[in-house]
Order: structure tokens, then C-alpha cells, then sequence
């Protein structure tokens, strides 16, 4: 089905947009950037410049100067924000401890998200990160974006920001690092009425949906990832800018089960497209393969020579479930058997192929955090058919969840954690989906069906005379 | 919905803490009114951050509501 946006899209044109010349924005020389020194003593910093790794620290300097070349006027926050800011940092490693106070009650008007407050407790010393406000913008769908667009938000993040950046943050967004609380409304302006660009979630909301490259430029995607993540996106406004959630919420869409965003392991709900007739086998292929003519795994691996390509101890015997083999020189493939774990299909990407009738498995409860183990989702749901606008999806699974969990979730619990503490079986009965013995570990030792009274036929009350008729004591 | 805002300022100026989840603001109405959906609480929350009589607070990972001009400022 053709995309069809929700808003007539305006092309975005950097010359329509742009605030700096190319002069400005190439304002200093190779020699002048390595003469410059900013107007703190940093040696800590500067430290972290000499390992194998391209530096933060770097690029910060180069916008430092970049910065100090810029003509008065041409930016609406001080010009050593980004001085003061590694002042601040070197500050903050003599100490062993962080000079930034986090959160507050700044945001732009009816959001509740998108804008994270953040200042100094050194704003004598560092007066120009007084203020050092985080902003988070949505990033469009699988982070396809044209340069005109990135140049037209740099230039207004140089403007009326640090000009600091993070390409992406782990959810997704594009974050903007550090500007004052009299520049969100402008910047909010610009993104939403000139760009056509929203800004993405934070605290207790639905996260920025994200999604893999999908169907756009990958023959493996079972499902349309960019349009179930632009329909959530826009159908869940509300729960993106309008906290009411015990804690985040996060939906991430992969269009196959490589998992590309990960959102097996960081999704509070996850969509990982599938299929449920057989693998596509091209036998033909396969024996090219076989003979050396074509490389496995598209020649990601051609830098070293690893040998001639062996079938059996590449693919066959690799499979987690055994279910492959070859007979009379043919690969066959017990399809009930496999668990999607995408390998053989990754190694012989022109001999295998997903299957034709394909959808959706939805998992529950991931979740990344820093200081606690990180935890897995859990497989929930099976198949279900990837149906535009996902009626049944929002009607059946997202909203009764999203009632249990805001109904019995604890302050700061996430789903992963509810369903770990009211178990599974509460899970499946919010959901309206049967217990299956695929959901637990052991299903054959493991009790994992609790009978309810109202289950079992007469309840669990039983007349122990009528039982003594038949059973002498 | 007045009835469900005016529960929300009783609570926001009396509560102990000048800053509170959504779920203790949600118990505080469903004191009054007991059969209160959480989406009811929302929208007139929503309603009262739109009228500038509540904020929110964020600390980047969670969200609380405030009564606007109570506690901590946006200066701070």
C-alpha cells in the first residue's frame, strides 16, 4: 500500500532555511584549530583525546571555535557553552562526581516530555551552561533523513542551541545537548511549524516508536515497519506528549527477527515480523554456494580467508533447533521446528529467504537499564497479520495492556517488572490469549496452567462424602 | 470534569510533597470518586496543565505533576 501521510509533507530546502553562509559555517583552518586552546585548563579532557577512538572532546573543541569565530549576534545563547561545558566536565573528574543538577519543570506549552531540564551548580564559574536544557526530537521513521533536513536542524541548533548533538540517542531521537529555558518555545516553533517536525518523548510516556529500515531497503522485512511506526506515532499522541504512564514505555518495530533496533531486548512491547509457511529455498542457489560461486554472507566476511565454504559447519550444524539437512544434495528444512533465528538466511541471503505469509510476534517486557540487569522480552504473542490502520492490534493488545499496567503498575515499575511480579498467567488473562507450553522454560516438569474454579467444571468444592462412597478411608 | 479537576487542586495544594506521580494523584481522586478511569484523571490533568494551574516535572526519565507556583520554580 502507497504511504500515505497524515499532513500534506512540504519539501525542506536548506536554502530556504538556512541562517548561516557557507563562510560561517567553515569559519576556521586546520592550523588555527590545532593552535586552539579554550579558556579553561582542561588537561583530563584533552586525556581522552589520545586513545584509538574519535573523541568527544574533538569534536567539542571544534565547535568551540567555531563558536569564537562567529560573528556577535549569530547566536542567541553565550558563545562558551561549549567551553564552559568541558571547563565544567574537567571539573567534574578532579571531584569524581557531577556538577549538573537533572530535571525540572521547563518543557514547552502542553508537552509533558521532549524537553529535559538541566543546570549547573557552578553557574558562577560556568555562567554560560547555567542552563543546559536536553530537547529530543522524533526521529523520522528508520532515521531517513536528507541532508537538507540535518542541515536545516543544525543550523537552528547552532542558533538557538550549543550546537552539541548526540546522532542518536538510544531510543532514537536526535538530542539536542544544552540551551537556555527562553529558547525551547523558539526552537519548538521552528521544528513543528517550519520543519514539520515533532519532538520525541521522555519521562513517563510512550518513548519515541523506532523502527528498522524495513521494507524500504531490506528484502528481509516481513512487515512494513515505517507504517505501523508512523500509525502508533501519530494514533498515540497523546500518551507520547502527555504523561500518565507509571514510568516509560517503549515500542520498537524490526521487520525480521535479525532484530536491527533491538526491540527484543530494549521494547517494553516489541513487534518482530515473521512468517508462518516455510522458508523459501532456491536450490539452484544453494549449490552456487556450495561451489564457491557466490560468498556467504554477502561477502561481509571476504577480508581474511576463512576457507571453502562448508555447508555443514556454517549452516546445518549450526541450527539451533537441527531442523535442516541435506538429502540427495537438496537442503530440506523441517520449518515447524525452526525458531526464525535467521541465520541460515543471513549466510545464504540468495538461496533462503523468509517466508510469503508473514506478520508479526509480539514480546513483552524488555528493558535496558544502566544500574540493574538488563532484561529480555518475553514471546507473548505468536503471529499476528500486519493490517493497516491495526485496529485490531491498538483495540485488543495495546490498550487493555496499557489499563492493567497504569491500573496495578507501582510508581516507576515497568511492564517487564509488572508482569514479573503478577506473572505471566495475568499477562495472558489481560490479553485474552491461551497459556502455551512454548512460554515456559520446562512445560514438560513445569505446572504452568493454573486452574481457576471457574475453570474447571463444578469449581474446586467437592462433598467429601460423595468422595468416601468410592474411597474407603 | 470540574469535579475531577477540582479533587486534583484539593490534593495538589494539601499533598505533603510538591511533587507527585500521576498514580498517588489518581488514588487522591478516586477517594472522592470511586469509580474514576484513569483516563478521566488524565484529561483533566491535561485540562489543568493547558490552564497553566498545574506543572509538570521531569526528571528525564519520569514525569510527576505539580501544583504550578509551589515548590520548586522554573529557575531553579
Amino acid at each position: 500500500m502507497a504511504f500515505e501521510p497524515k499532513e500534506e509533507q512540504k519539501e525542506l530546502k536548506y536554502e530556504e532555511l538556512r541562517i548561516y553562509s557557507d563562510e560561517e559555517l567553515n569559519n576556521y583552518t586546520d592550523e588555527e584549530l590545532k593552535n586552539f586552546k579554550i579558556k579553561h585548563d582542561i588537561p583530563m579532557c584533552d586525556e581522552l583525546e589520545s586513545g584509538p577512538w574519535p573523541s568527544f572532546v574533538a569534536d567539542a573543541k571544534r565547535e568551540a571555535l567555531h563558536r569564537r569565530k562567529l560573528a556577535d549576534g549569530r547566536m542567541m545563547i553565550e558563545r562558551e557553552v561549549v567551553e564552559d561545558m568541558l571547563g565544567q566536565l574537567e571539573v567534574s573528574f578532579e571531584h569524581g562526581e557531577t556538577h549538573w543538577k537533572h530535571g525540572g519543570i521547563v518543557g514547552v506549552f502542553g508537552y509533558g516530555g521532549g524537553v529535559i531540564g538541566r543546570y549547573s551548580d557552578l553557574q558562577d564559574q560556568f555562567p554560560s551552561i547555567a542552563h543546559f536544557h536536553t530537547m529530543r526530537v522524533n526521529q523520522p521513521a528508520s532515521k531517513f533523513y536528507t541532508s537538507d533536513y540535518l542541515r536545516s536542524l543544525c543550523d537552528l541548533w547552532e542558533y538557538r542551541g550549543s550546537g552539541l548533538m548526540n546522532m542518536h540517542g538510544s531510543t532514537g531521537d536526535i538530542i539536542f545537548l544544552g540551551t537556555f529555558t527562553e529558547q525551547l518555545e523558539p526552537i519548538f516553533y521552528e521544528l513543528g511549524h517550519v520543519m514539520q517536525q515533532d519532538l520525541g518523548g521522555s519521562g513517563s510516556n510512550l518513548r519515541t516508536p523506532s523502527c528498522c529500515i524495513g521494507k524500504a531497503r531490506c528484502e528481509w522485512s516481513c512487515i512494513d515497519t515505517q507504517a505501523m511506526c508512523y500509525e502508533l506515532t501519530h494514533f498515540y499522541q497523546d500518551e507520547l506528549h502527555r504523561p500518565a504512564f507509571p514510568y516509560k514505555f517503549k515500542f520498537k518495530f524490526d521487520g525480521c527477527p535479525n532484530c536491527c533496533v533491538a526491540s527484543i531486548a530494549r521494547a517494553d512491547m516489541s513487534y518482530i515480523g515473521t512468517w508462518r509457511d516455510n522458508i523459501r529455498i532456491d536450490q539452484e542457489a544453494l549449490q552456487a554456494y556450495i561451489g564457491g560461486e557466490i560468498l556467504p554472507n554477502a561477502g561481509a566476511h571476504k577480508g581474511k580467508d576463512w576457507g571453502k565454504f562448508d555447508i555443514n559447519k556454517e549452516v546445518i550444524n549450526l541450527c539451533p533447533t537441527r531442523c535442516m539437512g541435506m538429502e540427495d544434495g537438496k537442503l530440506m528444512i523441517d520449518d515447524k521446528e525452526c525458531t526464525r533465528c535467521m541465520h541460515c538466511i543471513n549466510v545464504m541471503p540468495r538461496a533462503l529467504k523468509p517466508g510469503m505469509d508473514t506478520g508479526f510476534t509480539i514480546l513483552f517486557g524488555a528493558k535496558a537499564p544502566i544500574l540493574e540487569g538488563a532484561q529480555m522480552s518475553t514471546l507473548t504473542i505468536p503471529f499476528m497479520q500486519s493490517e493497516p490502520p491495526y485496529d485490531n492490534l491498538k483495540e485488543n493488545v495495546i490498550e487493555p495492556l496499557w489499563d492493567w499496567w497504569m491500573e496495578e503498575g507501582k510508581n516507576r515499575e515497568r511492564l517487564g517488572e509488572l508482569i514479573q511480579r503478577q506473572g505471566i498467567q495475568k499477562l495472558l488473562e489481560i490479553l485474552g490469549i491461551p497459556p502455551m507450553p512454548q512460554m515456559v522454560k520446562e512445560p514438560r516438569s513445569n505446572p504452568y496452567i493454573f486452574w481457576k474454579a471457574e475453570d474447571v467444571p463444578g469449581g474446586f468444592e467437592r462433598s467429601i462424602d460423595d468422595y468416601r462412597t468410592r474411597h474407603a478411608r | 470534569m470540574d469535579d475531577i479537576k477540582q479533587a486534583i487542586l484539593d490534593f495538589a495544594e494539601k499533598s505533603k510533597k510538591t511533587k507527585f506521580y500521576f498514580n498517588d494523584m489518581e488514588k487522591a481522586v478516586r477517594k472522592v470518586m470511586p469509580d474514576i478511569k484513569a483516563r478521566a484523571v488524565k484529561k483533566a490533568a491535561t485540562a489543568l496543565i493547558n490552564e497553566e494551574k498545574l506543572v509538570y516535572f521531569s526528571t528525564g526519565s519520569t514525569t510527576m505533576y505539580g501544583l504550578k507556583g509551589r515548590g520548586q520554580t522554573e529557575d531553579h
